[in-house]
């Protein structure tokens, strides 16, 4: 298995009655609840946290995109990777990822990509979200009805971008440019291998079939809620003959890990209340534009009963009721690994995003996690699913070859603080 | 008069398939649709039959009409109007449509501004003022659209609508017809959202001027939806046009007060 250690990276101080106040943390919640002093401490307190994570020897970290919202607050993730690709050497880069319909013209994504893939030695994995209702529709003023398409377009363009090695002219409905050719390439050839996030589009199911990506399971119900949808995604790779490599399907869990079971409650509640009751407080009449989701994704999820996927988001539960319910899988070292390793046998999984810091967690908090994590539980489920190779991580340079930051300021320092002439 | 007949209109190969709702006789009265489509033969319709043949429309999307990908940006869809007509061997209709409808209806009058005889705009979208926000119809729960689309919420079909609003719930207890329901709701508002999101606003403005037709501009005096200062805007850039504004009446008039609104209609037909 590998791990990915995922920051959502949400505000920490929306007000005690916020849910009173106001109908949803995003795209209509009052910005000036945002204080950007304390914004700035945040980022680095939150960078840190990653930073971390890729020291402790986490197979990758990862970063995400929304807007205009208190939950997330990474609507560009590629600032946040590029400053990560600076400050890890180990780790690869998960960015799940830039909502590609939302990029005029879509190919600054394949730029951007590149970039990060260039900066980085080759550690980027590609993420292509459709996004969420709210940021694509909403904040982003996407068309509900036609978002699917365009989504479909942007992506065939920046992958042609990637592949091609002579400029070509794109004709497209929601592009037309006369020269695409994108400087720089990616390290990765072809390109940085793909993941796409989703919920429960059967669609969006065909597509990672069809071009052989991850398929990346991404919500805050936990791992029980999961098993119908994620059933349902590997009968259908059965049905479309696709071998039933683990490694093909990522999930999101949300871990609270403290010394002792004992312990986990008194420590995490507040974050994890904060998180479930603020965070995730949405407002419903935003959640489902028309068009947004194809007749046939509805009518699946009704057979599924997974119902409104976007609704079933765990509020005003208790600590117990979370932890029952999966939503959360809080404890000690032990309990935890248990219940991952049900978690990635039941649900066919071979790559875990860890949201290992939740809602208002501090970095002490937080950090103790993550050690415990690395050193209690990530060495004893490694083994987990070994017998499949896995076709959907980066091929970066070896260590060797990759460049140190810093290192040639260092090398060249004491000629750089003599007078220029004696320079040849 | 009470129940209209319905057909399939052909419109040709890879093209929209268009419902047809007919009834009574007189003159033609081409009658479009507001985003709700049309639930029921009910408002306005019945009322209209008294002096003309009308001949209701519904859009991609709505009923049994199909066709929404052939239909890449608005002016597919205002050509698509004057396809309609053609099908139906009629000439110079008079229009008569309603908010979405209604935006539908002027667009189609100004594009070719002699092969509308009459219109008739009720609470028509399609103009802008930042000072006068039209409400957002894609960002609010049914339940909450409620209010900005009646005045007065306890008439029948703010009751119907609000019971709509009992199958969003977040269990999964919904039967098959309720889900078929939500499914048909979801795919007429698709199409109104394919032309109208996220700003009901596509430069209708520009083009006013060039309506012809004598046009009355219908709307409820409480209407939240799109405010009633809207009426004087298009009158003012439309040359022929007079304003009927109807009291206690929110933004779905023909619902809320369909004799007034009928006679106005009625009377502007016969001019």
């Amino acid at each position: 298995m590998k791990f990915n250690w995922f920051h959502l990276m949400p505000y920490r101080w929306l007000p005690d009655n916020f849910r009173e106040l106001y109908h949803g943390v995003w795209v209509d919640l009052p910005n000036s609840l945002y204080d950007p002093q304390r914004g700035h401490q945040l980022y680095h307190e939150y960078l840190d946290m990653i930073e971390y994570a890729d020291q402790l020897g986490f197979d990758s970290i990862g970063v995400n995109e929304h807007h205009q919202n208190g939950y997330g607050l990474m609507p560009s993730p590629n600032l946040m990777a590029a400053a990560l690709a600076r400050r890890t050497t180990k780790a690869m880069i998960l960015v799940l990822g830039n909502s590609i319909a939302l990029y005029n013209p879509p190919t600054r994504v394949a730029e951007e990509f590149a970039m990060l893939d260039v900066i980085s030695g080759g550690r980027l994995i590609a993420g292509f979200p459709v996004g969420t209702p709210m940021d694509v529709n909403y904040c982003y003023g996407q068309n509900p009805a036609t978002i699917r398409e365009k989504y479909r377009e942007a992506h065939d363009l920046i992958i042609k971008a990637w592949r091609e090695r002579e400029p070509f002219a794109w004709n497209g409905k929601y592009t037309k440019l006369r020269y695409v050719n994108i400087w720089p390439q990616p390290i990765q050839k072809p390109h940085p291998p793909i993941w796409i996030p989703g919920l429960s589009s059967i669609e969006t199911w065909d597509f990672c079939a069809a071009n052989s990506y991850n398929y990346s399971y991404l919500s805050f119900s936990g791992y029980k809620k999961a098993q119908k949808m994620l059933d349902g995604y590997w009968e259908r790779m059965a049905t479309l003959g696709k071998e039933p490599n683990p490694y093909s399907c990522a999930f999101a869990q949300q871990v609270c890990l403290s010394d002792t079971d004992a312990e986990c409650e008194e420590a995490w509640w507040p974050h994890v209340d904060y998180f479930f009751n603020r965070c995730l407080h949405l407002y419903p009449g935003m959640t489902a534009p028309p068009g947004y989701t194809s007749e046939a994704s509805i009518r699946a999820a009704t057979v599924a009963q997974a119902g409104n996927t976007s609704m079933n988001l765990g509020t005003n539960k208790s600590w117990k009721e979370l932890v029952e319910g999966g939503y959360i899988i809080a404890g000690g070292p032990e309990t935890v690994r248990q219940q991952l390793e049900e978690l990635a046998r039941s649900l066919r999984c071979g790559h875990l995003c860890l949201a290992l810091h939740i809602g208002s967690a501090p970095i002490e908090l937080t950090n103790r996690s993550t050690y415990i994590f690395a050193t209690e539980v990530m060495p004893l489920l490694r083994p987990v699913w070994s017998e499949w190779e896995d076709h959907w991580w980066p091929k970066a340079l070896p260590e060797t070859d990759r460049a140190v930051p810093g290192d040639r300021n260092q090398a060249v320092k004491t000629r750089a603080e003599r007078p220029l002439e004696v320079i040849k | 008069m009470n129940s209209p007949r319905s057909r399939i209109l052909d419109l040709g190969k890879n093209r929209p398939s268009i419902e047809i709702l007919e009834a009574g006789e007189g003159p033609p009265l081409l009658f479009l649709h507001s985003a709700g489509g049309i639930y029921a033969w009910e408002g306005i319709l019945p009322l209209l039959t008294r002096n003309f043949h009308v001949y209701a429309p519904l859009l991609p999307g709505f009923g049994q009409s199909t066709g929404l990908d052939r239909l890449e940006d608005q002016f597919d869809l205002f050509l698509l109007g004057f396809d309609i007509i053609e099908a139906l061997g009629i000439e110079r209709p008079y229009i008569v449509g309603e908010s979405f409808g209604g935006w539908m209806a002027a667009e189609m009058a100004a594009l070719r501004p002699r092969e509308i005889s009459r219109l008739a705009l009720a609470a028509p979208v399609g103009l802008w003022r930042d000072e006068a926000p039209v409400a957002d119809i894609f960002g609010k729960t049914i339940g909450e659209l409620v209010p900005y689309l009646f005045y007065n919420q306890t008439c029948m079909a703010a009751m119907r609508m609000n019971m709509v609003t009992m199958l969003f719930s977040e269990e999964d207890d919904r039967s098959q017809e309720q889900v078929e329901i939500l499914i048909a709701m979801s795919r007429g508002f698709q199409t109104v959202a394919k032309f109208l999101f996220p700003i009901p606003e596509n430069g209708l403005e520009r083009r006013l001027w060039r309506i012809k037709a004598p046009t009355l501009i219908v709307w409820g005096e409480q209407d939240r939806l799109i405010s009633p200062t809207y009426a004087e805007i298009f009158s003012e850039k439309i040359a022929q046009s007079e304003v009927v504004k109807i009291p206690d009446t929110g933004h779905l008039i023909g619902l809320e007060s369909p004799e007034p609104y009928a006679e106005a209609i009625l009377r502007w037909g016969d001019g």
